[in-house]
């Protein structure tokens, strides 16, 4: 192609490249892209979801200190000066593909002098190598313009005047084209041909406390052990206080000296900031545990950050005044939990369903602050509101029958009229019973149904308090 | 307690000492997903219970309460006719019927309620309530779940007398308390307690599918709608015996009571003709003379024959001793507006084709052109009810007339009949797709696999077929309620409004019958349909809209300008040989009735020579004929390959114009009566329960009597099968010959068009659209074999409308209009013809704007290639086009200066195939070559042959060819046979598909765009069918080509 047909290059100047929208210091640690002198690897990785993203991100840290997110699918890796390490695009192209296998993910991948381009031409799916960008629009412009992921309706718009290439869009006047298709999808343009400099964030691993103590000597004690950690929660609260961030989980790995690592993790309602609370619940979580030998190493870890404004502490108590009793309740949970384990607390809902059994469920663990409010006063349009028991059998009990009448410990007495429950054909779970309150011989008021089909049995389903 | 354990032969002891029970809180499925019953269903229920009475009261309807009252006669079960209302404060009662004026004053209640909100829905207050003057009707006041004293005391307050507490005891563990707290309450307000059931079904076994409805009614998936369900089926009949267990024997005999108390019934309803009509001081009768014979002196300018003055004196005898004539001044006037404002209309139907409809301009059938049939035929002495006319109209006018009417006799005496709108397959398998929790989208995914032709018994195959398992246990939950809903005679949805079906009435129409909106504004329905309406014996007239009057009258005006001629409806050249040799070449797409290809099929064989020879040819394609094995005896007879013969001497008289063989209705009739001993109006019953066996089920009882009259006369048993099975085939689509007399002339007017203007009809077709069997696309290349030069739609040249132009050497050229322009406003092009009516444009900047289009309009016109003219190709359109960003302020035109310094753009010229991909996107049809021809190499080279090589191949041979699918159509004579027609750059190819191969490769069946056929020619009297043993789908060859089939039922 002749530089002359190429009316890109003609009346430079004519529209100006807007920035990306913070404008950064551009300092050497994050920059640039489509400079003299830049390579860069595209890889278009279809499908992959953000951690792996992630994930794969950190690993390619390996192949050089730049590289930047282009999410949701792409990866891009400024790779000029780690070239040389690889013996050339080739050996860097199988190092790279070999990393991705070793994650499981299945890029294309590119190569060119501007950051665009490669990206562009990797999810065209030409796995490309243009080292020179003198040669980068030739190259470019038998590819379609669809992975330059502009509107539908401009690519449509352009479709209908017969315009499918970058080449052809390339070939287009300048202000006509900025006039009918946007100044920014030719800013985009001089983008991908390295006529402008792109901006592109680096990539920078998400951040995490990890931190070890070798013992100078090893503890079985949980209280000594406790204090030998304090340094270490003297740290991650200096940590959390730098970052204005709380942990919603907490692990501790004490190593033995042949047996693996013991691991004790705390799992919190809220985001915790304080890091006297954290050892406090740490303490209760040790105390309950039986160390296989004793530990030589303790180490924190805290993965998860969450960022977290300290609250003000309130005027009154807890409780005082019309003031929330959320985090006394909050303690209280954590400490149940801590002792009993997480899956022995939860919460109890109330359902609008005619089913008894479906008239309830457990939920996950209480709303961890004061509002609970959500608990509206709809009990009172419930039917029969009244004569539901407090206590219902996990699973109805079958009752002895003697004279056509139930019978729990001597003969019970029906007290009430019927109620007649049918429903809940649609899952399975259909039920169709006449419920009644009755007495047994102590007195005890039970709540028992008798089944509409055949055998028409007798069973318990609860007991009134 | 131990009563729900007591066994049969108690409960049968018991019977006799029993109180006698009414039910009169009751909803059918009428009330529309609530109630989980048919009305019959629910009848007959509480009579083989041994109920004393049955109330329908369905919320704010009385929809359901003819079909009701029908099964209620059968069974001799006195039924009260009532509704349930809930007020806006919250108020719920049922108000029932004591007499003729306590149901007028219901219908009004309900009228007034109805039309206060929109549709489907109602609203009404205290106040409207109490103004209602509901004197007649005694009221149940049904309390809530904490019953009101206030309630109670208004409303005893206001109908002294005749109000009772409904006590419904429904088990749900507060029956004893609820009762007490009732009894209290009646005894403070002084107001008698009555027992009652709140029934939403007949049977308890309705009760998943009322939760379902209920689901379905909430849009909210059943395990999400809680407490909202029923808590049980209580809800239903109950037995006598239950109820007595339940219920203080005082309450149970108050129903029974109260029943007695009312004496309406629906055989009470008098209808009135409208008495507007008739100019003060003279008589019905006298005006209807007048007018006929006015009209007489108009249809016959030389004097009326004498045999046609006696038969109209014959004519007018009858009518009046029926009592008919308003009626006929009904039509009449109804007829003469459209006359007046110039709108084509025909009448047909049993009495159009009277000598007195001749002469009053109802219809132009001549009676001496056709066969005179007896006017008994039409109007019989026995029948109580009304003569039925149908009347067709322009279809983009009929508007005028249905405002006409409204207008004239207010809305306060005419309203339109109803439809009601019941389950099919799909609409089923939809809705409760969503109650078991589906999305949207799966939802269709599950309705969608259903096409409208498949039975519930297809469902289980169809869902596999969609990627579900019919063996979950969710669908094997579903299928059972879906099978309910569609099941005959299909579960009521909601009311729609019939297509043109008016009752008009002397008296107020809203106390014979509720009349609510419709979801048109402007539009009013009664609460009855057209079944209802002829059980009651209510007058109705319909006022159809039919595409090709509208095309006809395009077409006169047109040829009429073009060449200063006065062609009119009915007044062409009659009998001419060259528009019948068209005919019999089935050389007939756009011709009126004859285009179908089940017709076109028919013509080369039937090859008609007179009009009346039409006639036969529009009544013989249809279900009853080929049901009854008419087709073929009749077709022998005709080539000379059978011998003429009658069955018997009586049948002679009524069989001789159509050689032996009964096609129409009517014969079939006269056949009951001449050759089975029918009397009049035993027939007439005959007919009505042919039109209706499959909603009322069964001809059985006219079967036994139908072929025993006709062995004690000596007809051979196999005629009388056949006559028996074209009776069932007439069903929903009887075809009698006074509709086809009628038709015939259409279609002879529609073919004398096409044979001698083929531009002129082409274009009045294509401004009429969307009507008739093709597509644009057809016609064009239909019009264009026919020697037609068609011009393409120009931005400089194309009006709105097609339009003719003249051509050097004096005919007629098509010049395509811009309505064709898919996603063209029309009020952008109304201001591009006035800016061009100033001076032409200049250019597309120019066009743009002094027409102010916006961008879309632009876009619109670019893609059509109206803007070729003034650009250059397509893509340079585009780029013109798509420098209009915005309007600009009026006076600025800064486009200009940019256009010239852009310069032209570095564009490739469209492509061919690009070219007709975009011609049939935007415009539906191309004037480049057909697509196919494009592909024709690679279709070649896959051994795939034309359709007109198709038609030079041997019968029998087998054969390879592949088109685009036009149509599919699968005609519910043909038991389960689909019909595709194919089209490539050569012609059209008749496939046939039997349900075995169809079944088989259903995919490429129901889904291709272009579709490969491998199979075996059948050749058959000049037609041509493939019969298809292999299908493939080949659209993925069309790239971007938007062909779109069209489906026919």
């Amino acid at each position: 192609m002749r530089p002359g047909t190429l009316a890109l290059l003609g009346d430079a100047g004519l529209v100006r490249v807007p920035r990306a929208a913070p404008l950064r210091t551009l300092t050497r640690r994050h920059a640039a892209g489509g400079r003299a002198g830049e390579l860069w690897a595209g890889l278009h990785l279809p499908g992959i979801n953000p951690e792996k993203l992630q994930q794969l991100a950190v690993c390619a840290q390996r192949f050089t200190p730049r590289v930047s997110l282009a999410p949701p699918d792409g990866l891009l890796l400024e790779v000029q000066g780690s070239l040389h390490l690889f013996a050339g695009v080739a050996g860097l192209r199988c190092a790279l593909m070999s990393e991705c296998l070793r994650l499981q993910v299945q890029p294309v991948l590119a190569f060119a002098p501007a950051a665009l381009a490669a990206l562009v031409a990797a999810r065209a799916g030409k796995p490309l190598a243009v080292m020179d960008l003198a040669q980068l629009t030739g190259q470019l412009a038998p590819l379609p313009l669809a992975p330059l992921r502009w509107p539908p309706d401009t690519l449509a718009r352009l479709a209908r005047m017969g315009v499918r290439t970058i080449g052809a869009a390339l070939r287009l006047p300048r202000a006509g084209f900025a006039r009918r298709v946007g100044s920014q999808q030719l800013a985009m343009l001089d983008v991908l041909t390295g006529r402008t400099p792109e901006v592109r964030v680096t990539f920078h691993a998400p951040e995490r406390f990890r931190r070890r103590r070798e013992l100078s000597c090893e503890l079985e004690n949980h209280a000594l052990l406790l204090a030998a950690l304090a340094p270490l929660f003297a740290d991650l609260g200096a940590f959390l206080r730098a970052r204005q961030c709380g942990v919603v989980e907490l692990e501790c790995r004490l190593t033995h000296r042949h047996v693996p690592a013991t691991r004790c993790v705390v799992r919190l309602a809220a985001p915790a900031t304080d890091v006297q609370r954290l050892a406090g619940l740490l303490g209760e979580h040790l105390s309950a545990l039986n160390l296989p030998e004793p530990a030589r190493a303790c180490e924190l870890r805290a993965d998860a950050l969450v960022p977290h404004l300290p609250g003000s502490n309130g005027l009154w108590q807890p409780g005082e005044h019309g003031g929330s009793a959320g985090n006394e309740a909050c303690g209280l949970i954590e400490r149940l939990r801590a002792r009993l384990g997480s899956e022995a607390v939860h919460g109890l809902t109330r359902l609008e369903a005619h089913r008894p059994e479906n008239a309830w469920a457990v939920t996950g663990p209480p709303p961890a602050a004061g509002h609970r409010g959500a608990q509206s006063g709809c009990c009172a349009d419930a039917p029969a509101a009244g004569r539901r028991p407090l206590w219902l059998l996990r699973a109805p009990q079958l009752l002895c029958v003697r004279d056509g009448l139930p019978r729990r410990r001597g003969p019970l007495r029906l007290v009430s009229e019927p109620e007649r429950i049918e429903t809940g054909w649609w899952d399975g779970g259909e039920i169709a019973r006449d419920y009644y309150t009755a007495v047994d011989i102590h007195g005890v008021r039970l709540w028992v149904f008798r089944e509409r089909a055949a055998p028409h049995g007798w069973f318990l389903h609860g007991v009134f308090g | 307690m131990k009563g729900a354990s007591s066994g049969a032969a108690g409960a049968a002891a018991g019977r006799e000492g029993l109180p006698a029970y009414a039910e009169l809180h009751c909803l059918s499925n009428f009330t529309f997903l609530r109630g989980a019953s048919h009305p019959h269903e629910l009848v007959e229920q509480a009579d083989s219970l041994g109920y004393a009475a049955l109330a329908i009261t369905d919320e704010c309807s009385v929809a359901g309460v003819v079909r009701a009252h029908m099964a209620a006669k059968d069974r001799r079960l006195k039924l009260l006719i009532g509704s349930e209302f809930r007020l806006i404060c919250g108020l719920k009662l049922v108000a029932l019927a004591i007499d003729r004026r306590g149901y007028g004053r219901l219908c009004r209640l309900i009228t007034r309620g109805r039309r206060a909100a929109g549709k489907g829905h109602y609203s009404l207050t205290r106040a409207e309530l109490e103004a209602a003057g509901l004197e007649q009707c005694f009221i149940l006041w049904l309390p809530a779940a904490r019953p009101s004293p206030e309630e109670l005391r208004w409303l005893a307050g206001r109908f002294p007398g005749k109000v009772r507490i409904a006590v419904e005891l429904l088990r749900d563990g507060s029956d004893r308390e609820r009762l007490a707290a009732l009894v209290q309450i009646g005894a403070q307000c002084g107001v008698p307690l009555i027992a009652s059931g709140d029934v939403h079904m007949h049977v308890r076994a309705r009760r998943r599918l009322q939760d379902a409805l209920t689901a379905t009614r909430l849009k909210v998936p059943i395990a999400e709608v809680g407490l909202r369900l029923y808590a049980n089926g209580e809800r239903y009949l109950r037995e006598p015996a239950r109820l007595a267990r339940l219920y203080p024997r005082e309450l149970l005999e108050a129903t029974a009571e109260l029943a007695l108390g009312c004496s309406f019934s629906l055989e009470e309803l008098r209808y009135e003709y409208p008495r507007e009509l008739v100019p003060p001081g003279q008589t019905p009768a006298g005006y209807l003379r007048r007018l006929t014979y006015e009209g007489a002196r108009w249809r016959w300018p030389d004097g009326v024959p004498e045999g046609e003055r006696a038969a109209i004196e014959h004519e007018l005898a009858l009518i009046a001793e029926l009592r008919y004539e308003p009626y006929f001044l009904t039509v009449q006037d109804i007829v003469a507006y459209a006359r007046r404002q110039g709108i084509l209309c025909q009448g047909r139907g049993s009495a159009a084709n009277s000598r007195v409809c001749y002469c009053l301009g109802v219809t132009s059938v001549d009676p001496q052109r056709g066969t005179a049939l007896l006017f008994e035929r039409f109007i019989s002495r026995e029948r109580n009810e009304p003569p039925d006319i149908d009347i067709d109209f322009e279809h983009e006018r009929r508007e005028e007339v249905l405002q006409y009417v409204y207008r004239k006799y207010g809305r306060e005496h005419a309203a339109l009949a109803a439809t009601v709108i019941t389950y099919r397959s799909r609409s089923a398998l939809r809705d409760l797709a969503r109650v078991f929790g589906l999305d949207a989208a799966e939802s269709g995914r599950l309705a969608k696999v259903m096409q409208w032709w498949d039975g519930s018994a297809a469902i289980p195959q169809r869902v596999r077929d969609a990627g579900f398992d019919p063996g979950s246990p969710w669908l094997a939950r579903l299928l059972p309620l879906a099978n309910e809903l569609v099941s005959f005679p299909g579960f009521p949805r909601h009311l729609s409004q019939h297509v043109g079906g008016f009752v008009i009435s002397e008296g107020l129409l809203e106390e014979l019958v509720p009349i609510e909106n419709a979801a048109m504004p402007e539009r009013t329905v009664v609460q009855w349909d057209k079944d209802d309406l002829n059980d009651l014996g209510l007058l109705k007239v319909d006022l159809l809209a039919l595409g090709m009057l509208t095309a006809l009258k395009r077409a006169f005006t047109l040829v009429n300008d073009y060449r200063g001629t006065h062609h009119a409806l009915g007044q062409l050249p009659a009998e001419d040989p060259r528009v019948y040799a068209m005919i019999s070449r089935a050389d007939t797409i756009g011709v009126f009735q004859i285009e179908s290809r089940a017709q076109m099929s028919m013509l080369p064989r039937l090859k008609p020579q007179c009009y009346y020879d039409l006639v036969i040819e529009v009544a013989i394609v249809r279900p009853g004929p080929i049901q009854g094995d008419m087709v073929h005896p009749y077709l022998r007879r005709r080539c000379g390959a059978e011998p003429v013969e009658y069955p018997g001497e009586e049948v002679r008289e009524v069989l001789h114009r159509t050689l032996g063989v009964p096609i129409f209705q009517e014969q079939v009739m006269q056949i009951a009566i001449v050759a089975a001993g029918f009397s009049p109006g035993e027939a007439d019953a005959l007919r009505r329960a042919m039109g209706a066996w499959k909603r009322s089920g069964g001809l059985d009882p006219f079967r036994e009597r139908l072929l025993q009259g006709m062995r004690a006369k000596g007809y051979p048993q196999e005629f009388a099968q056949r006559i028996y099975q074209q009776m069932l085939g007439f069903g929903e689509y009887g075809f009698p010959q006074s509709h086809a007399m009628s038709f015939a002339l259409l279609v002879y007017d529609s073919a004398w068009l096409k044979c001698y203007e083929p531009a002129v009809f082409t274009c009045a077709l294509l401004n009429s659209q969307p009507m008739g069997f093709y597509a644009p696309a057809q016609l064009v290349r239909d019009a264009r074999a026919h020697g037609v030069e068609v011009r393409a739609v120009d931005a400089c040249v194309s009006e709105w409308d097609s339009t003719l132009e003249r051509r050097a050497d004096g005919e007629p050229a098509l010049r395509l209009g811009l309505r064709l322009v898919k996603s063209l406003s029309q009020s952008g092009v109304t201001r591009l013809l006035a800016a061009r009516a100033v001076r032409p444009f200049a250019s597309v900047p120019d066009l743009a704007i002094r027409a102010a289009l916006d961008r879309g309009d632009l876009e619109a016109l670019a893609a059509a290639a109206a803007l070729v003219s003034l650009s250059g190709n397509r893509h340079l359109a585009f780029w013109e086009v798509a420098a209009r960003e915005r309007p600009m302020p009026l006076g600025f035109a800064p486009g200009r200066r940019a256009d010239l310094e852009e310069g032209r753009p570095l564009l490739a010229a469209p492509t061919e195939g690009e070219g007709i991909a975009a011609d049939y996107a935007s415009l539906g049809l191309t004037l480049g070559r057909h697509p196919l021809a494009l592909l024709r190499e690679r279709l070649a080279a896959a051994a795939l042959v034309t359709a007109s090589e198709l038609a030079g191949a041997r019968n029998g041979a087998a054969v390879r060819t592949a088109g685009i699918v036009l149509m599919r159509q699968r005609p519910a004579t043909a038991s389960g046979v689909t019909f595709l027609t194919l089209e490539d750059e050569s012609g059209q190819v008749n496939v046939i598909v039997w349900e075995r191969v169809g079944r088989a490769q259903r995919r490429a069946l129901i889904e291709s765009r272009l579709l490969e056929v491998h199979g075996e020619l059948q050749q058959q009297d000049g037609v041509t069918h493939l019969i298809a043993r292999r299908l493939i789908d080949r659209s993925a060859l069309l790239g971007e080509l938007l062909t779109r089939s069209r489906d026919f039922h």
